[in-house]
């Protein structure tokens, strides 16, 4: 175990988080073959659909890279603050709910006004549907997990009410409402493809949150509380629940515009089944970034391709879409047991 | 041929990661004696106790019980080897009833399947009745304070009849007449035939009760004799290699200068009738009165569990008081008595460990409303302790987690005199380190009554001597009431006799 | 008008429903005594139902279908056993990646044997197996005791873990895991292989659950039809006292808050279907909130063993 120790001792979090990846392709690989699949045509559909083509990269893996790096930056904030939010998903339909029914309402404003009203509307709601959980924490000292998991699926069917009621399309044959007003739109980024400028408004968020988190004396209060209640409270004398509260909510805040984005951006309407699961699979995205996030722009860009590419992985060598989730959750458990190993690593060979 | 003895201990090395607590060390248990082992802390005395109950390997070295080599693997080897240990910590359940814990892991005849309670309590009641321990049944260990929870380990130990009784630091959680009942029951122990082996790092303690002792330093045994053989200059150049120790630290402290205490002034600091609740919502705090002026150290001295923990929160103005009012300034210094937990955070390096302290600070903070942390200032002003206070770390970079435990304790003391401009808090501030950093410790809180202006000076902390060496003024805290110590009562037995008033007191 | 038959049916209704939630949270409750929150508890849920579909399948009976999804179950929680108690990872994270894993697992294999089309498979269903004279009282009768096989696995369960965990060593021992595993290793206990045990109990239950919902209610399989109810069962622990007796009034009381949306409809009320959707886990997050405050969870629940202490 020398060398290797001696190798994995040395690694920085980067070097941990490509070991990882590499875990996770080499076990989907084995799993692939075990179903009968052929790994090698998978991986290359799933990459030509991707990054194949500058179409591909910028209409698919860029476009679904949005509302993952936005959910992505909601839960690393979130998890830094030491709050276990799992419920980015639910905020996220609330926000999209939300965004969908001011765009409807919105009429002819102009969109220097509608475009910000549908945008805040969507963090509005996202904090109203963080508010319920962070409550229930604070006040009645109810364990976020369970609550935000729930919380999901009453977003889930809120977003199914809305459209199958209050806000179904004019002529009521399908579940989904009607195109939202021009002026609610998200603008091209690059103009003859899907890319939209909420791109570029994750990259802002990215970098103002890491510039928070790094600069700020509220970003310190944040990742003390988040390391180290005990030592933020008695020796920082912060204010424990206050960050709490403030890091749940801006959370919310950030997953509410992750859906408000999507349909401002993408959709140009609400319908059933608008998130195929990025509030989990943000998790995901958070924790290979180390919680960094700067790092969650570029995690989520790759699990963007990942989701872009599922399709055409489906298309050309017939493995279900549904499989890229499963990949999704071996990320997640090949960052923790590279983490594991690397203490273990580290303690042992410090042994001498 | 060596005589077989119960238990040998030869050639025992033991590392923990770079770190080497034991270097060959070596121990001898004989049959119907109390046998002490010494050292200051980090010697590896209770690393050498805990290979012979199981519940560490030796690295090298071997284990002989009864003249045969055992591989005590796990605790139930060394049971059935004939040996018990009474732990300091974290051995009860405190959600679980007395008898419940009792219990744990008998593995009676009946197997997995049923709880023979009835004869459990049977064996119980003989033993109460041999040894004097008396517990509560069916009371849950959390219910009780911390004498009864010992008592409930020593039954817990004696329950599987054990030939050789290991004790390690029994005494820190007593009071002066609890450690008299302890040792008497020893004594009586000792006098059935068992073997009995007590580590503690208070000589006075040790020498009352041990017929022979063992000293440790730095992980090997540098003394064996008889207690009769050996003087007290003679087991502290012993103990930390010279002539020359401060003997507070070292436990050999026979209270002769009262600190001159100084003279009026406004009280710094002033509670009246303050009474906070604990986590469980009782009043831990029941009801203190206490002012604290410049310059002076007010020593508050007690058994742990008392509510010295909620008084130095409030002190410090960490926590609000429930009922009655605080007046308390706004530079205060706290260290806390558990610094990893409360003092430090781990995964932090050194300079945001500081910072969590002096992030409000007027000099660190820039922009606009001070929205903004200056680090390159702070990791200056880091060097500048680290260096002021000798702590040993490669730079301000390092994770505090990386520190030995004298020097976290040394980083976090520098942080918080940075902060006491009005009055300092320290709580148990040399608790687990070596005489080195223990006497560092008390060097400071003594300098910085001499400092200028200087500020009020109050110390919690469950080592008497301590106490008793440092402070002006002394109380005692008996179930969360002050009680002042007058100055004829200022001894070991006084204040003793006074936690013991009290606590008959309360009972009403 | 209520129909005098509305009433029986709702209480059948609620009892069909809330078995599933009973199995997954009997079990779930000795997962949590022992120290260990499964979040994954869904992913075998799903395993147990697709296992179950698949098993039942192949074989033509129900029987070997509900061996099939404790089994898968059981499997899944392995993975979760080996990560938490083999590498100590972080039980939420991990858990939720093994519920994730599971719920993308089986859609995956679910669309690869039976294509994407969404035609419903029939299943060989559980039936229903009538216990004599019991399943004539009258209102809750054949509601309690006309139920299928793992009903009244999950009525054995309830008292026979009470038993276990109170009035056994090997109970005790678990008990004193998830409270002090510091102090239970120091009395000799090993905590490492009594957590496994305990998550390996927890996910076979769950995927007898999971076969339960498959093959006894709904009759079919689709992709993501546990909906949460590996969650329900985490939140009706708490509400349940971590009590297993407790657990099962608990379990059942939602099985009604479930079957309630089939009640209101015959009272003739028009309320949106997504509503009864949400109502079990609106009600849940309300009976939390309600009765928290006077439960204790077992102390060293979802804490990393052994402690890392820093830089150790």
């Amino acid at each position: 175990m020398g060398a290797m120790g001696e190798l994995l001792r040395r690694l920085g979090p980067a070097w941990a988080t490509l070991l990882a990846l590499l875990g996770t392709v080499l076990v989907a690989g084995l799993l692939l073959v075990a179903g009968g699949y052929d790994p090698f045509v998978a991986a290359g559909a799933l990459v030509s659909g991707a990054v194949g083509s500058p179409e591909a990269f910028l209409s698919v893996t860029l476009v679904r890279s949005v509302p993952l790096i936005l959910t992505g930056l909601a839960v690393a904030l979130a998890f830094r603050a030491g709050v276990w939010n799992i419920g980015a998903e639910g905020q996220l339909y609330a926000g999209a709910v939300a965004a969908a029914w001011v765009g409807l309402s919105g009429g002819d404003l102009p969109a220097w006004i509608l475009l910000p009203a549908v945008l805040a509307a969507s963090a509005v709601a996202g904090v109203a549907w963080a508010l319920v959980p962070t409550v229930m924490k604070l006040r009645l000292g109810v364990g976020e997990v369970i609550t935000t998991l729930l919380m999901n699926f009453v977003g889930i069917n809120l977003a199914a009410w809305a459209v199958h009621g209050p806000l179904q399309e004019a002529r009521g044959v399908f579940p989904q409402t009607d195109p939202i007003a021009a002026g609610a739109r998200l603008p091209a980024l690059v103009p003859g493809s899907r890319l939209h400028v909420g791109f570029l408004l994750a990259l802002v968020l990215a970098a103002l949150l890491w510039g928070v988190l790094r600069w700020s004396r509220a970003g310190f209060v944040l990742r003390s509380v988040g390391a180290s209640q005990p030592a933020a409270r008695v020796a920082g004398r912060m204010n424990a629940p206050r960050a709490v509260f403030v890091a749940f909510l801006a959370s919310g805040a950030l997953a509410g515009l992750a859906g408000g984005v999507e349909v401002s951006g993408v959709t140009f309407a609400l319908y059933e089944g608008l998130s195929p699961g990025w509030g989990y699979t943000a998790i995901a995205v958070a924790l290979l970034a180390g919680l960094h996030p700067g790092a969650v722009v570029a995690t989520g860009i790759l699990f963007g391709a990942l989701e872009g590419g599922a399709g055409s992985m489906q298309r050309v060598a017939g493995i279900p879409a549904t499989w890229v989730i499963a990949v999704e959750a071996l990320v997640i458990l090949s960052v923790l047991a590279v983490d594991q190993l690397r203490r273990r690593v580290v303690r042992a060979a410090a042994h001498g | 041929m060596t005589p077989t003895v119960p238990a040998r201990l030869q050639g025992i090395t033991k590392r923990f990661g770079t770190v080497e607590a034991l270097r060959g060390a070596e121990l001898v248990v004989r049959a119907g004696e109390v046998h002490g082992v010494l050292g200051e802390n980090g010697a590896g005395k209770s690393t050498l106790l805990n290979i012979l109950a199981g519940m560490l390997l030796p690295d090298a070295g071997t284990v002989k019980v009864d003249g045969r080599v055992r591989v005590l693997r796990r605790p139930r080897d060394a049971w059935r080897a004939g040996v018990g240990m009474v732990h300091q910590h974290f051995t009860l359940v405190p959600a679980l009833s007395v008898l419940e814990n009792l219990a744990l892991g008998l593995r009676s005849a009946a197997g997995g399947l049923r709880l023979p309670y009835a004869e459990l309590e049977r064996r119980v009641e003989a033993l109460s009745a041999g040894t004097g321990l008396a517990v509560p049944l069916d009371a849950t260990v959390e219910q009780l304070g911390v004498g009864a929870r010992q008592r409930v380990e020593v039954l817990k130990a004696l329950l599987r009849e054990p030939r050789i009784l290991v004790l390690d630091e029994p005494t820190a959680v007593l009071a002066p007449s609890e450690v008299q009942t302890l040792f008497a029951l020893l004594r009586g122990l000792a006098d059935q035939g068992r073997a009995v082996v007590l580590v503690a790092h208070k000589l006075d303690e040790v020498l009352d009760v041990a017929d022979r002792v063992t000293v440790l330093r730095r992980g090997r045994t540098v003394l064996e004799a008889a207690r009769s053989d050996v003087d007290l200059p003679g087991l502290i150049r012993a103990m930390v290699g010279s002539d020359e120790a401060d003997p507070v630290a070292i436990g050999a402290f026979h209270g002769a200068e009262t600190p001159v205490a100084p003279t009026g002034g406004e009280p710094v600091a002033s509670l009246a009738g303050v009474r906070v609740r604990d986590g469980r919502g009782a009043w831990a705090l029941d009801g203190a009165t206490l002012d604290v002026r410049r310059g002076e150290v007010v020593g508050v001295a007690g058994v742990e569990g008392n509510g010295q923990h909620e008084l130095a929160l409030v002190l410090s103005g960490r926590v609000a008081p429930g009922e009655g009012s605080a007046r308390v300034p706004g530079d205060v210094g706290f260290i806390p008595q558990d610094r990893t937990v409360e003092g430090l955070v781990g995964d932090f390096d050194l300079t945001a460990n500081v910072a969590l302290a002096l992030h409000r600070e007027g000099a660190y903070a820039s922009g606009p409303g001070g929205l903004l942390v200056r680090w390159g200032a702070l990791r200056r002003r880091t060097g500048e302790l680290l260096e002021k206070f000798d702590v040993l770390a490669s730079g301000p970079g390092v994770r505090a987690g990386t520190l030995s435990g004298g020097n976290q304790q040394r980083l976090v003391v520098a942080r918080e005199l940075e902060m006491a401009r009005d009055l300092l808090v320290a709580e148990n501030p040399t608790r687990g380190l070596d005489v080195g950093a223990a006497s560092f410790v008390h060097d400071e809180l003594r300098r910085l009554t001499r400092r200028d202006p200087c500020p009020g000076v109050v110390l919690l902390s469950t080592d008497l001597d301590e106490v008793l060496a440092l402070s002006h003024r002394i109380f005692v805290m008996v179930r969360g009431r002050l009680t002042p110590v007058p100055e004829g009562a200022r001894s070991r037995e006084g204040v003793g006799a006074l936690m013991l008033a009290a606590a008959h007191g309360r009972h009403g | 008008m209520v129909e005098s038959a509305a009433l029986p049916a709702f209480f059948e209704a609620s009892v069909r429903l809330g078995v599933p939630l009973a199995l997954a949270a009997l079990g779930e409750t000795v997962t949590e005594r022992s120290g260990v929150l499964n979040i994954g508890l869904e992913g075998s849920f799903i395993a147990g139902a697709l296992g179950a579909s698949l098993g039942a399948l192949a074989v033509g009976s129900a029987a070997t279908g509900v061996l099939a999804g404790g089994a898968a179950g059981l499997v899944v929680a392995a993975v979760f056993a080996l990560f938490v108690v083999g590498l100590n990872t972080d039980q939420i994270i991990t858990g939720t990646a093994v519920t994730l894993g599971g719920l993308g697992f089986t859609g995956a294999v679910y669309q690869a044997r039976f294509g994407a089309t969404g035609t419903a498979l029939t299943l060989p269903t559980l039936s229903a197996l009538p216990i004599p004279v019991l399943s004539d009282i009258p209102l809750v009768g054949r509601a309690l005791f006309a139920q299928a096989p793992t009903a009244y696995l999950a009525y054995a369960l309830a008292p026979a873990l009470w038993y276990f965990l109170y009035r056994t060593e090997w109970g005790l021992e678990l008990r004193a895991v998830g409270e002090a595993p510091a102090a239970a290793e120091a009395a000799g206990v090993r905590v490492g292989p009594t957590r496994a045990a305990a998550i390996l109990f927890g996910g076979a239950l769950a995927g007898v659950a999971g076969a339960h919902l498959a093959l006894a209610h709904a009759g079919t399989f689709s992709e993501n039809m546990s909906a949460g109810r590996g969650f329900i069962a985490i939140a009706v622990v708490v509400l349940g006292r971590w009590n297993p007796l407790w657990v099962l009034v608990a379990a059942l009381f939602f099985g009604a808050a479930s079957a309630l949306q089939f009640f209101l409809q015959t009272l003739g009320l028009d309320l949106p279907y997504q509503l009864f959707l949400a109502l079990p886990y609106l009600l849940t997050l309300a009976a939390l909130a309600g009765w928290v405050g006077r439960s204790r969870a077992p102390a060293a629940l979802a804490l990393p063993w052994p402690r890392e202490t820093p830089g150790a």
